[in-house]
Order: structure tokens, then sequence, then C-alpha cells
């Protein structure tokens, strides 16, 4: 089961690692803070509680930067 | 999961200090009334005023912008836009550039000021210099000198920045931190200026959290410059703004609260705090000024240009 990732130059296909497998465990797991970044399933804004389906494409925008 | 205004299933975004659920429609709404509403509590505009924005091109001030041209529809207030290019190479001119077309779009009178104009100086040319300041303290008084400026040229009333909840209460904690009651007493959502030469500062986004209107912009498909400046580093500021967003996961309503206290108290330490205003002139430029120079002169001597 893989997903699609897209941040910033990144696009890369991804592994859906368990069930119920959040964007927020994505953040986590990238070390993104959900403070700074929203969330796209599919083209539409989802918050980060959303789990990853099977085919997703998931792009993180980053909208604060430090400094 | 359903919106909690309006039942639409499509919910973006979670507020934590309420709990509340919203879709996008309901979520753009809700920025936009907040920001209305403070103009309209603050009394931010008079019918009839010329405002400048202050257009970098990030989220904050085209956000900024989008608002108050909703002011211009209906009439109230006339709109014009200025941009500061300081001379950041691979960051500031996509800035510019989103800010010609949002001023494009919407049709408004528009100035692009270059540092290297204006002084014969790009702020990357400064940096290379070896007793510099940090990139921060001369962008900042430029930035400021030249937005004054050019208010006067433009015959603004007004001039509105894109300051958002956390800058706001940054600037109140770092203050506060530093024992600079100075300062403290020039926040808030509107300058009094005390001077005919300064046009009055407002800050319609000032209690809106700066994650929403990253969301925001996002929501309503606004082009703006996401990136960060290459000068950007740890800075006070930096460190406040992380201790304040450590508090705020715990304690979702601090910001508000720290935002309404000062507002509580400003009152108070204006009356008892701020200095008297210095009615002199700066030697070189004219601008007002306490010393012979002012701030950008000051620098501008030093660096010899
Ligand atoms: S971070 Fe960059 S753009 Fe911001 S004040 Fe500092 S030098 Fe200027
Ligand atoms: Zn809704
Ligand atoms: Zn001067």
């Amino acid at each position: 089961m893989e997903f699609t990732l897209k941040f910033k130059d990144l696009n890369e296909k991804r592994e859906i690692p368990n069930d119920d497998y959040t964007i927020k465990d994505l953040l986590n797991e990238l070390e993104l803070s959900a403070q700074t970044v929203v969330s796209k399933q599919n083209g539409e804004l989802v918050i980060e509680d959303t789990v990853i389906q099977e085919d997703d494409e998931i792009q993180l925008v980053q909208i604060i930067y430090g400094g | 999961m359903q919106c909690s205004q309006c039942g639409n299933s499509k919910v973006i975004y979670k507020r934590e200090q309420s709990g509340q659920l919203l879709c996008k429609d309901c979520f753009i709404e809700s920025i936009e009334k907040k920001a209305i509403k403070t103009v309209r509590k603050e009394k931010l505009l008079d019918k009839g005023d010329k405002v400048l924005v202050a257009l970098s091109g990030g989220k904050d001030s085209v956000t900024t912008l989008e608002i108050l041209n909703s002011f211009r529809e209906m009439n109230v207030i006339d709109l014009c836009a200025v941009t500061v290019d300081e001379g950041i190479a691979n960051y500031r001119q996509d800035g510019v550039d989103i800010a010609k077309r949002h001023a494009e779009r919407l049709g408004i009178e528009h100035k692009v000021v270059s540092l290297k104009e204006d002084y014969g100086i790009t702020l990357d040319e400064i940096m290379q210099r070896p007793n510099h300041k940090g990139s921060c303290t001369y962008c900042g008084v430029f930035r400021r000198t030249i937005i004054n400026k050019a208010a006067r040229e433009m015959g603004a009333t007004k001039i509105a920045t894109g300051h958002n909840l956390d800058d706001e209460v940054q600037g109140i904690m770092m203050n506060y931190l530093e024992g600079n009651t100075d300062n403290l007493t020039k926040l808030g959502a509107k300058t009094e200026s005390q001077a005919e030469e300064f046009t009055v500062k407002i800050k319609p986004l000032r209690e809106i959290p700066e994650r929403e209107i990253g969301l925001y912009v996002v929501a309503k498909e606004l082009e703006v410059h996401f990136d960060s400046c290459p000068y950007a580093m740890q800075s006070f500021r930096g460190e406040v703004s992380e201790v304040i967003n450590q508090l705020a996961e715990k304690h979702p309503t601090i910001k508000y609260s720290t935002l309404r206290g000062y507002d509580k108290i400003k009152g108070v330490l204006k009356k008892e705090m701020q200095k008297e205003y210095a009615h002199g002139r700066c030697k070189r430029c004219g601008e007002p000024s306490a010393n012979d120079l002012c701030k950008a002169c000051s620098f501008l001597e030093e660096l010899g240009v």
C-alpha cells in the first residue's frame, strides 16, 4: 500500500506502514510541526487527523518559516 | 466530522482554543469577519482614508490587502501599496513579482522602492561589510523609513501592516522580558502618531494567529511568497516565539490572553512610560529624529554611502 508525498521539491511514493496512518503520523515521521504546514489530500485541504488511503496524493505546504 | 457552522463534512480546520470544526467556506468567512471586527472595534479606518499597504508578497501582507480591499469595494477607503526591495539575492524578487501581480489584479497604485536605488547599497552588500550590525537591524530601519516616505509621497492617511497575533504577542513578551518599556508603549492595533510626518499605522490582522493566515491564503488560493529569508537566523524573537508556542500547546488560549492583558494595561503604560516626542530633524534627510541624524542616515554614514 503506497501513497504519494509532495513536499517542496520532494515527489515520492511512500509505504503506508499501518492501518489508521494519519497525516499527523506522517508529519511526526518527517519531524514537521503541524503548526507550520497545511495538508492537502488529493488536492483538497484536510485536517491532520485524516487517515491516509492507498494511492492518495498528500501534499504538504509549509506556511510558516522561522525568522 | 462536520463543520460546526454549516454541517459540511469537508472539515479543513480544527480551532484548538474552542474545539470548533470548520469547512473551507466557513473558515475563510471566519478570518474575514475577525479582521473586519478588529477594524471596527479599534476604529482602524475612517471613511475617505487612503490606506497604504506594506506589501511584501508574503501571506500576512497579501491577506491584509485582501481584507482591506473589501472596504475599498464598499467605497469606504482608497488603497495603495508599497513593496520594499532590500536587495536580497534569490529571495526578494519572487515576493516583489507577486506583490506586483496582486496590485495589478486589484487595479491599485503600487510602488516598488529598492534600497539600491534609494540609498545606493543592497542588503547583500551591507552584509559583506566586516562590522555590520546584523541584517535585520538594517532591514527594519530602512524599511520603516522607506514606507513612511512612500506614505507621504502617495498621500496615504494610514499605513497597514500584516502583523498577526503571533507577531504581536512576541513583541509584547520580548519587550517585557527586555524591560523595554518605551517600545512596549508603541505596540497595539493603531499607533497614535505624535508627529504629523508620521502616518498612523494599523494592524488589521493582530487578532489572527499566524497559522490561520497561512491556511487562509492556501484555502483562498491567493498567490503568496512562502520562503524564508537567507538571513533569518536564531534571534531573540525566535527564541521567545518558541517558548510561547510550546506553552500554547497545553494552553491554547494563551496568545489571546496575553494580547488582551496588554490591551488592558496599554493606556496606563502610555500615560506613565511614553517618552516625550523629540521635535528635531535629521540633518541629512530631514526626517523627524531625536538626534542629529536619523537611524537610517546614521547607518548610511557608518557604511560610508
Ligand atoms: S529576516 Fe530577512 S527580510 Fe526579515 S528583517 Fe531579517 S533580513 Fe530582513
Ligand atoms: Zn461550514
Ligand atoms: Zn536621515
